[in-house]
């Protein structure tokens, strides 16, 4: 076979759309090179041929006999979960939200168990933002705070033109007191502990007013960046849940929109939010559009709810059952009876009353995704498959809980 | 599909000339038809007033910027839950529903059809998906062209002269509309959106040039003008003008309409168009001097985008218009860059009767509806949300139609600012029902070219609005009896009994396929999209459309 491309690869959340894969050997190589993607495809291509259609409970039965035991649990449940999207489609959100709408359930765009990515700090304030090529071809400084995408996110630099061409125009500035492969590439690190990053950005806003802040080591070093912020007309602050994650998230992310707003007088400032999967973006404004809520939507009362949870969801709503859209794990209480639909072997499969397979999104099924930014792209089939998208099946366990 | 006889109504069908007439009307297979067997559904109207399903030609429902804007106000949508039912999706309301919420209320207004009008190409899966969750009513969308670096390009080649016949850029634009399913083209701020991006700049001038590009806002409106008018889209080219809310930019105004002159165009919202004074200072009443023009270019249409007092959400691709609100407000505020194309800005807002500003916009807008000659040329707009929500159309409606609710209303608001306008120079006008019809369906429909719609003559669409004849205008407009879309019964004394899909309105003109040899390396030094990937292909996204051919296809 000839290679295939160029498609969309739907590995992280950049959704580079350039990329030519060659699915000979044992794994899938791409270029241009990232072994995050092609780690991605190899993943999605050979369980086409291996994994069986469905298991209860770790053992293998028809896809019917899943789907009818899933829409039984899921009719039955007293407070379902649906949750994930780590690598859904927006054709799967508007699948998951129409049977929550039916279900009366909750839903969570994020996880829903584990790391808990904070409140949403833009229904508060706001922000400004960008596409890429709005970046790339405008900012001359790129902050990046406390993330890692050279690990995440492999091709982001690149895509922002940090990659030589242009490179002496712009400078990458990393914040952080990790040695990540990021903070190799940069023109310039700054590390000072995460516990320190609130009062990082009080003295930034300082800074920024022409206000002098109190003495100390890290307003030294504040006032370097700040005036390197302040010295360009346009820069970028890419952020993600190194900074709003956990207690006291939704308050550093609120000083920081609050900060680029302050900056945005004299010079435009923007920030780029990068997200833990590469399907949350689909899933948040799909369950925005249709809810009117991003994040978290509780629609047992017969219409929505915001949730402002202040910690992971499941285990302080009572969740008995709960179904897991495209994510490999979740760490849920072991009261909760758990349904997932998914295009990748479960780690922990054999705790799954319900796992069923799905074609792939990008690999062997089509479909469509938001980017990081916002960007809608295509999702391209390159690869044969035979399995239903989680869009479909999510239509077909609608229609037997209407039933 | 039932076949229905609307019996005993007095119709209002201004396209055909019917002012009043009581008549019936035949509905079968989604269509006005002359006449229906015994064994069709009778809708006793006797009393009521039907009219075509209300068009609404410049609205903000759907796409990334009302996203964002429904993210940045759950607060403001709380108190405003619609429950699920068997038929109906849940959601919430507001100033910016839910999709679903968007489709049930337009419909319970009486809505048939509404024009999404200001989607970036870039974003069109997103804007179709959420067209595709909006459901009761047809839907179109225009595509934001006034400030794309690719056209500025081919401007800038063709040396800012109009082609006169077929060219590159009557292609590219052709292009454009094939590869989103867009309806029509819309320049927002041609140029300036570009200079606030670069540097916070803005227009001062028709003849500024763009930095980077070598064209001018004059060289933008008359090429892509010019390409909208020769390609013969069902929709003329639909412009926000430069200098959005400024003191003064009626003079913007009137040297747009004169750049375009001789060809058909549609202003939208021009009471933000329609100020004197200078910039920086207060704003005086220009409508009079702007409808005088208007009444001497038949070549030009305009939508009002009425201020309401009360709550508003504003949304823009103009972003260096949010910026300022930031700065008056202090509240929240998106900003949204998008490569290549556009800008965007989001600032919830508040028209308050006692501020001389707003109550200026406010009897503008007024002015506007009541001096303007002919309601062909002036259609019903708010900008929804801009100047406030589709849901205060009722009331609006009534302003118009009831002179002492006018008056009285008059009174509340700033008395400096009404000084300051005609309305305090006896102006007796009430608007006819059938005036009415005419801003509201009539007028948007032909104007959009929707043969189909707007209209109870054989073989318009069944989509029928029926009130109860009421003295209070308001309530008579805000809670129809019935209304029915393509054929079927969707609302019945204010319940909503089914809930039909609509269709996506697209548009098509030919165009000469090797444009894409052209576009191509343009898009590839510009966009981070790969070109063949941008077009949107996905029947699921694409179809079912209507689609309307241009002019000589």
């Amino acid at each position: 076979m000839a290679e295939l491309g160029p498609v969309t690869c739907a590995g992280c959340g950049l959704l580079c759309d350039d990329v030519v894969i060659d699915p000979l050997g044992d794994a899938v190589t791409i270029r241009p090179r990232c072994e995050l993607g092609a780690q991605w495809f190899s993943e999605r291509a050979s369980r086409a041929a291996n994994a069986p259609a469905a298991t209860i409970r770790g053992r293998p039965v028809a896809l019917e006999t899943a789907l009818t035991r899933a829409a039984e649990l899921l009719k039955t449940a007293r407070r379902p979960l649906i949750h994930g999207f780590d690598g859904a489609t927006v054709e799967d959100a508007r699948a998951a939200v129409a049977l929550a709408d039916r279900l009366g359930a909750l839903v969570a765009t994020g996880s829903a168990a584990g790391a808990w990515p904070g409140a949403p700090a833009v229904p508060l304030h706001g922000a400004s933002t960008a596409t890429l090529g709005e970046i790339r071809d405008r900012s001359r400084l790129i902050v990046i705070w406390r993330e890692d995408p050279e690990t995440t996110h492999p091709r982001l630099l690149d895509r922002l033109g940090l990659d030589g061409g242009s490179r002496s125009e712009r400078a990458l500035l990393v914040i952080d007191d990790r040695d990540t492969a990021t903070v190799q590439r940069a023109d310039l690190r700054l590390a000072w502990p995460r516990e320190r990053d609130l009062e990082a950005l009080t003295i930034l806003h300082v800074l920024q007013r022409g206000l002098a802040p109190r003495p100390s080591e890290l307003a030294n070093e504040l006032t370097g960046l700040a005036d390197r912020v302040l010295a360009v007309p346009h820069a970028t602050i890419v952020y993600g849940a190194g900074l709003t994650a956990g207690a006291g998230g939704q308050r550093r992310a609120l000083a920081l929109h609050e900060l680029v707003r302050a900056l945005c007088h004299g010079r435009h400032v923007v920030t780029l939010e990068l997200p833990g999967a590469a399907g949350t973006r689909s899933a948040d404004d799909v369950l925005a559009w249709q809810t009117g809520y991003p994040q978290g939507v509780d629609l047992a009362g017969g219409h929505p709810e915001l949730v402002t949870a202040i910690g992971p969801l499941a285990p302080s709503e009572g969740v008995d059952v709960s179904l897991r859209v495209q994510s490999a794990t979740a760490r849920l209480p072991a009261s909760v009876t758990e349904i997932a639909l998914s295009s990748v072997p479960l780690a922990d499969d054999e705790d799954v009353e319900v796992s069923i397979r799905t074609a792939a999104a990008g690999v062997a099924a089509a479909g469509t995704a938001h980017r990081l930014d916002g960007v809608p792209l295509a999702l391209q089939a390159p690869l044969a498959g035979d399995g239903p998208t989680a869009a479909a099946l999510l239509t077909r366990l609608l229609g037997e809980v209407q039933r | 599909m039932t076949a229905i006889r609307i019996s005993g109504g007095a119709v209002h069908d201004p396209a055909n000339d019917v002012d009043g007439e009581v008549r019936d009307v035949c509905l079968e297979h989604g269509k006005v038809v002359a006449d229906v067997g015994p064994d069709a559904r009778r809708i006793d109207a006797r009393g009521m007033v039907v009219m075509p399903g209300g068009v609404d030609i410049h609205a903000h429902i759907a796409g990334p910027t009302v996203t964002a804007a429904r993210k940045l106000s759950p607060d403001e949508r709380r108190d405003d839950p619609l429950g699920r039912t068997d038929v109906l999706r849940s959601g919430t309301g507001g100033l910016v529903p839910s999709t679903f919420a968007t489709g049930y209320r337009y419909s319970l207004l009486g809505y048939t059809t509404v024009v999404e009008a200001a989607a970036p190409p870039l974003a069109a899966r997103h804007v179709l998906a959420e067209l595709r969750d909006t459901p009761m009513i047809d839907k179109a969308f225009l595509i934001l062209m006034g400030n794309n670096q690719v056209l500025f390009e081919l401007i800038r080649e063709s040396g800012g002269a109009v082609s006169g016949g077929r060219g590159r850029l009557e292609d590219a634009v052709a292009w454009w509309l094939e590869a989103t399913g867009g309806y029509g083209v819309k320049l927002v701020n041609p140029g300036g959106v570009e200079l606030y991006k670069q540097s916070g700049g803005h227009v001062d001038s028709l003849d500024d040039e763009v930095a980077g590009f070598g064209v001018t806002p004059r060289q933008v409106l008359e090429a892509i003008g010019g390409a909208v008018d020769a390609l013969g889209l069902p929709h003329p080219v639909h412009v926000h003008a430069n200098n959005l809310g400024v003191s003064g930019n009626a003079d913007t105004t009137l040297d747009t309409m004169r750049t375009l002159s001789g060809r058909q165009a549609h202003f939208a919202h021009i009471q933000f168009h329609s100020y004197g004074g200078k910039p920086g200072g207060l704003p005086r009443s220009r409508a009079p001097e702007l409808l005088e023009h208007l009444s001497s270019h038949p070549e030009f249409t305009v939508d009002v985008g009425q201020v309401m007092f009360g709550p508003a959400m504003t949304m823009t691709a103009d972003a260096h218009v949010s910026e300022v609100l930031r700065d008056l407000d202090g509240g929240k505020w998106i900003s949204h860059d998008t490569e290549v194309e556009t800008g965007c800005g989001i600032v919830p807002y508040t028209y308050r009767a006692g501020n001389y500003v707003h109550a200026l916009q406010w009897a503008i807008g007024l002015e506007l509806f009541l001096l303007g000659q002919d309601p062909w040329q002036v259609m019903l707009s708010t900008d929804h949300p801009n100047g406030g929500s589709f849901l205060s159309y009722p009331k609006l409606i009534r302003l118009l139609m009831d002179r002492a609710f006018r008056e009285d209303q008059m009174r509340r608001a700033n008395q400096k600012a009404i000084r300051r306008t005609a309305l305090l120079d006896g102006v007796q006008r009430e608007y006819t029902l059938s005036e009415i019809a005419i801003i509201t369906r009539a007028a948007p429909a032909r104007r959009l070219g929707l043969r189909d719609k707007g209209h109870l003559g054989v073989g318009a669409d069944a989509d029928v609005t029926i009130y109860h004849d009421r003295a209070d205008r308001e309530e008579m407009f805000a809670t129809p009896r019935y209304v029915i879309k393509g054929g079927e019964v969707a609302v019945d004394d204010g319940d909503l009994r089914l809930a039909g899909d609509g269709m996506l309105l697209s548009s098509r003109a030919p165009f000469d396929p090797d444009v894409a040899g052209v576009l191509e390396p343009l898009f590839g030094d510009r966009y981070t999209v790969a070109f063949e990937h941008y077009p949107v292909r996905d029947p699921a996204l694409r179809e079912p459309a209507r689609v309307v051919e241009a002019r000589g296809s």
